[in-house]
């Protein structure tokens, strides 16, 4: 253990004394905030990008009773018109039309199909918005024609605000906040899986490192192999940390800053709101919402989720990428073993997106919040949704004893690997390596 | 008491036997040099003495007790291939090293700044670091700073910081430039004079010669001799006599006169431009009777009995066990 220690201060003194890693901490939450937002202002500005450029004008031929005229929206003008599909094509052709809409009626009242024509492929919301308004076209068309008023059935409509709301043991009822919660574990989730890749490739480049600088000979002479890959991989985890307790840090500042700042004026905004009607205050409402929610999130236990299973995975995933950094003899030699590793924690995410967030108490969410390779990821964006604590400490302690079996594999891989230079190892040679005793 | 034992040492990779029952003692305050050519095992046998691999048969004792990973702590092994931290400091780095072999930090502090000076390293730390603290050094240079001469000397240093009992050194001459090639020998005699044990591997037979007490050859992985340096110059090619007789020296070709005698071996140019002619005296044909058969031919202008070099002993008896 006292070797551990003395490895671990090395890395963990030599990483975070370097002036990147410095830089990093301070400013990584503001680029990754600037990341995300970038991507929130490109997303905006596709869609006012397409608006900008006016509505299409849509000719439409053929005839069919509900929809001889269709109102204009944003995207869209119509127009009727009596010519043949055939001439209005030429129509196209000289650009006087940026599309065509043929409506076919067999003759009995109903509507067969409708095809439209373009120059240029509408794109999915261009075309997803005419579809509906077709279809809002013939339905106010078949209202009429029942003798009803659609304007008066619209008037009929009434939004309902729903707050679910989840019961907890002792009775208490809490706002559910399901987006919230959704949103809050995939971006931990996805920061697990980053960091994983970051540090655990910390781990390996050390490692690689240490092989090619030819320093490990010196080194394994005096400390086993395994407690320098624990040293190692506990020093970079103390790095990690490190930098999320910085992030943290900054990040409890600037939501104090936050609720003090906007804290007063969100409760003069409450009181103002029970006495005041329109969109304005309807906006302050949802903020003032989303604030509740934000404040009802179980924190503790999202943190202790966070950590327990960052670090679990991050041990899990360090311990092979330390095996595969000791087993190669240069930077080419790691591209063929890293995909097969890193498989599973892309497949997490995967199960993260298209499962949790369904269903985050199905039985795919729950059966891969407990297979270790996955549940680094899986359970973390589980772990808001009122996971028991049960099945949390279950499933941890399946990923640190796969931990403490990997790292075993993993230090016999590296004890051999170590000391075997030039080619560049197979899968058989990993294999053989764990069987061979010394 | 040997500081170590190897006995019938043996280790295979794969089907590759790269130890065969090798047996050698290290005696204390002595210098044991491992002659190999190249691919021999000489790196495997080191790595086994210093508890980086293991042997699969035979044992190895330190001090008289079964090799463990606990008596690395009083070793110091310097591979051929050297390595050190580049972004580290030369200080750091020190004292990284004294500590995993089990130094304190503060007697490692002692150490570093002992041998700093002793082998004129202070230079290395950075001058507002000297505050003239007894046992204290601070900030110094990193080793991508250094010259590959003083990175070398760092090396070394890193290797010996902690008074290693036994040291284990491979190639340690190579790549160091004439200087320090010769201050690392200095204080390699130094060290075995204070008791150190020492074993080397090297290619410069020039050193084996004028270090070494004791050494062993290896080809194959097995000993092909082994013995204290001088008896084992002694014990190979024994007999063997030189003969020389005033004649022409401006011949290019060397005479014929006794190329058929059935005790003669070779025939070469000295330095002086004298054709000598090498013989195997034993029992039947004594170095009386060869002094007789030159005083007949001529006048005698060299004769002596021929105690190979290290040099010689290593190429001939590799290319005959090559050639067997």
């Amino acid at each position: 253990m006292h070797k551990i220690g003395i490895i671990f201060r090395r890395e963990y003194l030599s990483r975070i004394r370097n002036k990147s890693f410095i830089v990093m901490t301070l400013i990584g939450p503001f680029l990754m905030a600037l990341f995300y937002g970038g991507m929130i202002w490109v997303g905006t500005e596709a869609v006012n990008s397409t608006d900008n450029e006016g509505p299409k004008k849509v000719m439409i031929t053929g005839q069919y009773p509900g929809l001889t005229s269709i109102p204009n929206s944003e995207s869209f003008a119509f127009e009727s018109s009596s010519l043949t599909v055939e001439e209005a094509k030429n129509e196209l052709n000289k650009s006087t039309v940026d599309l065509i809409l043929n409506i076919q009626d067999v003759g009995s009242g109903n509507l067969d199909s409708i095809t439209a024509y373009s120059l240029q492929s509408l794109s999915l919301r261009q075309e997803r918005e005419l579809r509906s308004q077709l279809e809002t076209q013939l339905h106010r068309s078949q209202l009429l024609g029942m003798g009803l008023d659609p304007m008066a059935l619209d008037s009929l409509r009434q939004g309902v605000e729903l707050h679910c709301q989840t019961i907890s043991d002792t009775g208490d009822a809490q706002n559910s906040a399901t987006t919230l919660k959704s949103g809050i574990g995939f971006v931990m989730a996805f920061l697990i899986y980053l960091f994983i890749f970051l540090y655990g490739s910390m781990v390996m480049r050390g490692a690689l490192e240490e092989k090619t600088n030819r320093i490990v000979e010196v080194i394994i002479s005096s400390v086993k192999p395994f407690e320098l890959m624990m040293g190692k991989i506990l020093g970079v985890a103390a790095v990690g940390l490190s930098q999320f307790l910085v992030w943290i840090a900054m990040g409890a500042g600037l939501i104090t800053g936050l609720s003090r700042f906007f804290g007063p004026q969100m409760q003069e905004g409450l009181q103002s709101t029970q006495s005041m009607q329109g969109a304005g205050s309807q906006a302050l409402q949802t903020s003032i919402n989303l604030w509740d929610q934000f404040h009802s999130l179980p924190f503790g236990k999202i943190i202790v989720v966070f950590v327990v299973f960052f670090l679990g995975g991050y041990l899990l995933y360090s311990s092979l990428f330390a095996a595969i950094g000791a087993a190669a003899s240069q930077d080419t030699d790691v591209q063929s073993f890293m995909l097969p590793v890193s498989l599973p924690l892309v497949f997490g995410l995967l199960i993260a997106q298209a499962s949790v967030i369904q269903s985050p108490h199905g039985s795919l969410a729950t059966w891969f919040s407990y297979i270790p390779l996955t549940s680094p990821i899986v359970m973390v964006v589980r772990s808001p949704f009122d996971v028991s604590w049960l099945e949390i400490a279950g499933s941890a302690a399946l990923l640190y004893g796969t931990f403490v079996a990997l790292v075993y594999l993993a230090a016999k891989i590296y004890r051999i690997g170590l000391l075997k230079y030039g080619k560049k190892p197979t899968w058989k040679d990993l294999y053989l390596w764990i069987r061979q005793s010394n | 008491m040997s500081i170590l034992e190897l006995d019938s040492i043996s280790k295979t990779y794969g089907n590759q036997i790269v130890s065969k029952e090798i047996s050698m003692r290290i005696e204390p305050g002595s210098i044991h040099g491992l002659l190999g050519p190249n691919g021999a095992g000489k790196t495997t046998l080191l790595r086994m003495m210093a508890t980086i691999t293991k042997p699969d048969s035979g044992r190895i004792l330190f001090m008289g007790e079964p090799l463990v990973d606990r008596h690395a702590h009083q070793m110091g092994y310097m591979p051929e291939e050297r390595g050190l931290y580049k972004r580290m400091s030369v200080v750091d780095q020190l004292l990284f090293f004294a500590e995993i072999k089990g130094l304190s930090r503060a007697k490692a502090q002692g150490e570093i700044r002992r041998w700093m000076q002793r082998l004129q390293m202070t230079e290395w730390i950075n001058s507002s670091s000297q505050d003239g603290t007894k046992n204290r050094v601070k900030q110094s240079k990193k080793l991508e700073e250094l010259s590959k001469g003083m990175a070398q000397k760092l090396q070394f240093l890193c290797t010996i910081i902690h008074q290693p009992k036994l040291l284990i050194l491979d190639e340690p001459f190579s790549g160091f430039d004439p200087v320090n090639a010769d201050l690392i020998r200095d204080i390699i005699l130094e060290l075995r004079d204070q008791g150190t044990a020492v074993v080397f591997s090297t290619h410069r037979m020039d050193n084996i010669e004028s270090l070494c007490d004791d050494i062993t050859l290896i080809n194959h992985g097995s000993p092909l001799f082994q013995g204290k340096t001088m008896e084992v110059r002694r014990s190979q090619f024994a007999g063997h006599h030189d003969l020389a007789i005033a004649e022409d020296q401006s011949s290019s070709e060397p005479p014929a006169r006794w190329t058929e005698h059935p005790k003669f071996i070779s025939v070469f140019k000295s330095s002086e431009g004298n054709w000598i002619h090498r013989f195997q005296c034993n029992s039947d044909f004594s170095s009386a009777t060869l002094l007789n058969m030159g005083i007949q031919a001529g006048r005698v202008v060299h004769f002596s009995e021929h105690i190979p070099s290290i040099h010689e002993i290593f190429v001939q008896s590799i290319q005959a066990q090559n050639h067997a």
